[in-house]
């Protein structure tokens, strides 16, 4: 049937179609295994794979992981249309270190950071550092009401359709909102940071990476 | 980890550290033995002295086994001189000892129970991975036994490591119970028939008749004529003895290998596969990313990267219902028409996703599991800029008139945030001064809400759900609700901004499941089922012939028949074709056709008996229904 649980989450599992069901005999064993199995599979697996955790959008919980000396994979060329409707492409910034930040304006820890976030685009702005947002799931009005409130001075692409994200699934995907990602001059992913970050930690990652000879 | 390994050490440690046992020295929870203290260490005197007195393992095991408690073999092993040898011995002893209680069926059983037990605080506690908020509250309510309870993994019983040694504990005493098992069918199976007994009219089906043949003639047409017919043959001087029915063997095998198979299958998809669902309204799009789903639940070894990276635009959304009769207001249809691509900058394909219609793309299954309306709100804040305008889910609460529910939250509101609260209604009707919704569908669709301003909490970072809002440190603005139509809107009061609502949309939610073990699941299933049902249908079945020259020089040949009881009959009449044409093709004169005579039915009844026992000694069923059910 084609009910909706009643919930505040729209989705939540109860709902899901019917598998097919193998075996009369195979039931109960599949049912108590299915438990034993699936019961361990809902568990965090390590700081990269964040769950849902009831919010209805998968917070990242601070995990950074930095690639050093240029190890880091290839950044794709990212392209699109900035929330000020400007053409935007990631290869004009080589030779630059890139800060860039998945966020959306209705989520509370990239809310939390978005203050650092202002600070460290301004204070790196001399040494070659460029910040880059990313506004997913988000209306362009909620956007630039939230880049006013933040005094954020650095452009944030529009992808609604998560075009960027899935750019970077199959090398270092946005596990979580927010994640930022440093690339250094050489156009090489140097660290990603999931969860929310701070002034002090992203500030130290960014002056090493920037730090690097390109 | 072998039993007892590190024992003393866990005590001494354990003993200062606590202060408690410090009398005994003993009843750490280290291992599995520490519960039978003392019998354990009085278990490992024993033993040593057992050890090196070089006795056999045997008698060690019944030993450990009246202690209940497996770790002595070690202590063996460590103290007695010039023993390791025996040591070693008991060691295995103790191994095989403790590897036969695992993959009992008893332990078998109590780990399921277990299991069951374990999963209660997974449902009765909060959980982090579920509700880390309940979690957080908890650690507030409960200060003093909160860090207890996270010590040992109550607020993630899923991950615990007691709870994975349930689970692995079962997983190898279910493989161990199965796999000797089929080893030993296949040693059956392989088995030649046995000899062909003494007096062939002694047995439930027996048959007779003389030929001209030599009797070796006879023995080595009639072998030809059973080996022809797929029996399995066995001959020696005088008889010829034949067996059939060996996928019964094959079918028992198969049900158990697809079994494991089965529990493998199930295994895999929940380490390799995953489940995430999303929200989509009409006009928007999302790609399979982590940041872009609003729950995701990751197998074991499952990793953002892994996700297949398509993406899904929802075009239109239509619902459709029955409009009168007793059914009035029961949905007919529902079509999501969505486009798709398997990856980006693959071309877009168009889709109808129906209910239990779903797509598939990448080896990902995306089943439509839901559908409400998503009004959408302009909102101008007190400084008269446009801080919001987007659409936003409401929530169904009710099914007959899809009366929906949904909060706006507006952060970046000057001077204040905004908050509101309220419900959608489809088909808004005054039923005595209080607004219903008669109709899932939108004929006259209304808004109601409740208007709050101050802090939502979301600026310090802490995840709420974008479904409810925190009312801490908000303040009700003093504006009464009333329904809004599409177009209409509201001024709040103190200057704090107007509210419009300028249409709806609708949304669907998807269900997006990848499980690399549905189909190894679903075949090994069929196989099962295959394997009962062939190890049902088919039964073992003997046939012996004899021949030898009779008095008057002719030659006599007897032929006598055996089935297993329990299976489906059919054997009778199978047999009697069989005589038929070894008969025939001897050219012999028929002597007797028929079952044992009476008398000699229990003799048969016996014979069926032993041949139960050598199939399956586990089996007590001697069920007599050959002898009795056949009465030609």
């Amino acid at each position: 049937m084609f009910r909706l649980p009643r919930s505040p989450r729209p989705a939540a599992p109860a709902a899901r179609p019917l598998l097919h069901a193998p075996a009369a005999a195979g039931v109960v064993l599949a049912a108590v295994t299915a438990l034993a199995v699936s019961g361990c599979a809902g568990g965090p697996i390590g700081q990269d794979t964040p769950v849902s955790n009831g919010t209805n959008f998968v917070a990242g919980s601070y995990a950074s992981t930095v690639y050093a000396n240029g190890s880091g994979p290839v950044a794709p060329d990212i392209k699109g249309t900035t929330l000020a409707g400007r053409k935007f492409a990631l290869a004009a910034y080589r030779g630059d270190v890139v800060v860039l930040n998945f966020w959306g304006s209705w989520c509370p820890p990239c809310r939390a950071e978005a203050p650092a976030l202002a600070a460290l685009a301004t204070h790196f702005w001399s040494r070659g550092v460029r910040f880059i947002g990313v506004d997913i799931q988000d209306s362009p009005a909620a956007a630039e009401a939230f880049e006013r409130t933040f005094r954020i001075s650095y452009p944030s692409l529009n992808d609604p359709g998560d075009e960027v994200a899935l750019e970077f699934q199959s090398t270092v995907p946005p596990a979580g909102i927010p994640t930022t990602l440093v690339i250094n001059r050489a156009g090489r992913v140097a660290a990603r940071v999931v969860g929310q970050s701070t002034y002090s930690a992203l500030g130290r990652l960014i002056a090493d990476v920037s730090a690097e000879k390109s | 980890m072998p039993p007892g390994s590190g024992h003393h050490e866990a005590v001494t440690s354990e003993s200062i550290a606590t202060g408690e046992n410090a009398v005994t020295g003993v009843g750490t929870a280290e291992n599995a033995g520490g519960t039978a203290a003392a019998g354990q260490a009085a278990g490992a005197q024993a033993t040593a002295g057992q050890a090196t007195a070089g006795q056999a393992t045997g008698g060690q095991a019944t030993a450990g086994q009246a202690t209940g408690a497996p770790a002595p073999g070690r202590a063996g092993a460590k103290t007695g001189p010039g023993s390791s040898a025996g040591g070693r011995r008991a060691l295995s002893g103790w191994l095989r000892w403790a590897w036969r209680q695992l993959t009992s069926m008893r332990t078998a059983l109590v780990l399921l129970f277990l299991l069951a037990v374990a999963s209660v605080p997974g449902s009765v506690i909060p959980q982090q991975g579920i509700d880390p908020a309940a979690v957080a509250v908890y650690y507030t309510s409960h200060p003093a036994l909160a860090p207890i309870m996270a010590r040992l993994s109550l607020f993630n019983v899923f991950a615990a490591p007691w709870f994975a040694a349930i689970y692995l504990l079962l997983f190898l005493s279910l493989a161990g119970c199965v796999l000797p098992r089929t080893f030993r069918l296949v040693g059956s199976a392989r088995q030649l028939p046995p000899r062909a007994p003494r007096n062939l009219a002694r047995l439930p089906l027996a048959a007779s008749y003389r030929t001209a043949l030599t009797p070796a003639e006879a023995l080595e047409s009639a072998a030809r004529l059973l080996s022809g017919k797929r029996f399995r043959l066995r001959t020696s001087d005088g008889w010829v003895a034949a067996e059939k029915g060996y996928l019964r063997e094959v079918g028992n095998l198969l049900f158990h290998i697809a079994l494991l198979a089965l529990l493998g299958s199930v295994a895999i998809g929940g380490i390799f596969g995953y489940k995430a669902d999303r929200l989509l309204v009409s006009g928007q799009s999302f790609g399979d990313t982590v940041t872009a789903l609003d729950q995701f639940r990751p197998g074991r070894l499952v990793t953002p990267q892994d996700l297949a990276p398509f993406s899904i635009r929802l075009d239109n959304f239509t619902a459709h219902y029955i409009t009168s009769g007793s059914l009035r207001g029961e949905p007919s249809s529902f079509d999501a028409f969505i486009r798709y691509s398997g990856r980006p900058g693959a071309p877009m394909r168009a889709y109808v996703l129906r209910v239990n219609h779903p797509l598939e793309v990448d080896g990902v299954r995306v089943y439509l599991i839901g559908h409400g309306y998503a009004p959408v709100f302009r909102i101008t804040d007190g400084a008269g800029r446009v801080v919001f305008d987007s659409p936003v889910p409401f929530i169904p609460v009710e099914q007959s008139g899809l009366t929906s529910e949904g909060v706006i939250k507006v952060p970046d509101a000057d001077p204040d945030q905004l908050g509101f609260a309220g419900v959608f209604l489809p088909t808004a009707v005054d039923v005595n001064g209080r607004l219903q919704s008669a109709f899932p569908a939108a004929l006259l669709p209304r808004v109601s809400l409740v208007s709050y301003a101050g802090n939502l909490g979301l600026n310090d970072g802490q995840p709420q759900s974008v479904y409810e809002l925190d009312p801490a440190h908000l303040r009700r603005l003093p504006i009464a609700p009333r329904p809004l139509a599409p177009g209409q809107s509201m001024k709040l009061p103190d200057n704090a901004g107007t509210l419009a609502f300028t249409g709806y949309r609708q949304w669907a939610s998807l269900a997006i499941t990848y499980d690399p073990g549905q189909l190894p699941a679903l075949i090994s299933g069929i196989l099962a089922i295959a394997g009962l049902l062939l190890s049902f249908a088919v039964r073992r079945r003997r046939v012996f012939v004899r021949a030898a020259a009779g008095p008057d020089g002719a030659t006599v040949v007897h032929l006598g028949g055996l089935a297993r009881s329990d299976a489906v009959g059919g054997f009778e009449a199978e047999f009697a074709s069989l005589a038929g044409e070894i008969t025939e093709s001897h050219g012999g004169s028929r002597l007797t056709g028929t079952a044992g005579r009476p008398e000699d039915q229990q003799a048969g009844l016996d014979a069926a008996a032993a041949f139960d026992d050598q199939v399956s000694s586990a089996r007590n069923d001697r069920e007599p229904s050959l002898g009795n059910d056949e009465g030609e």
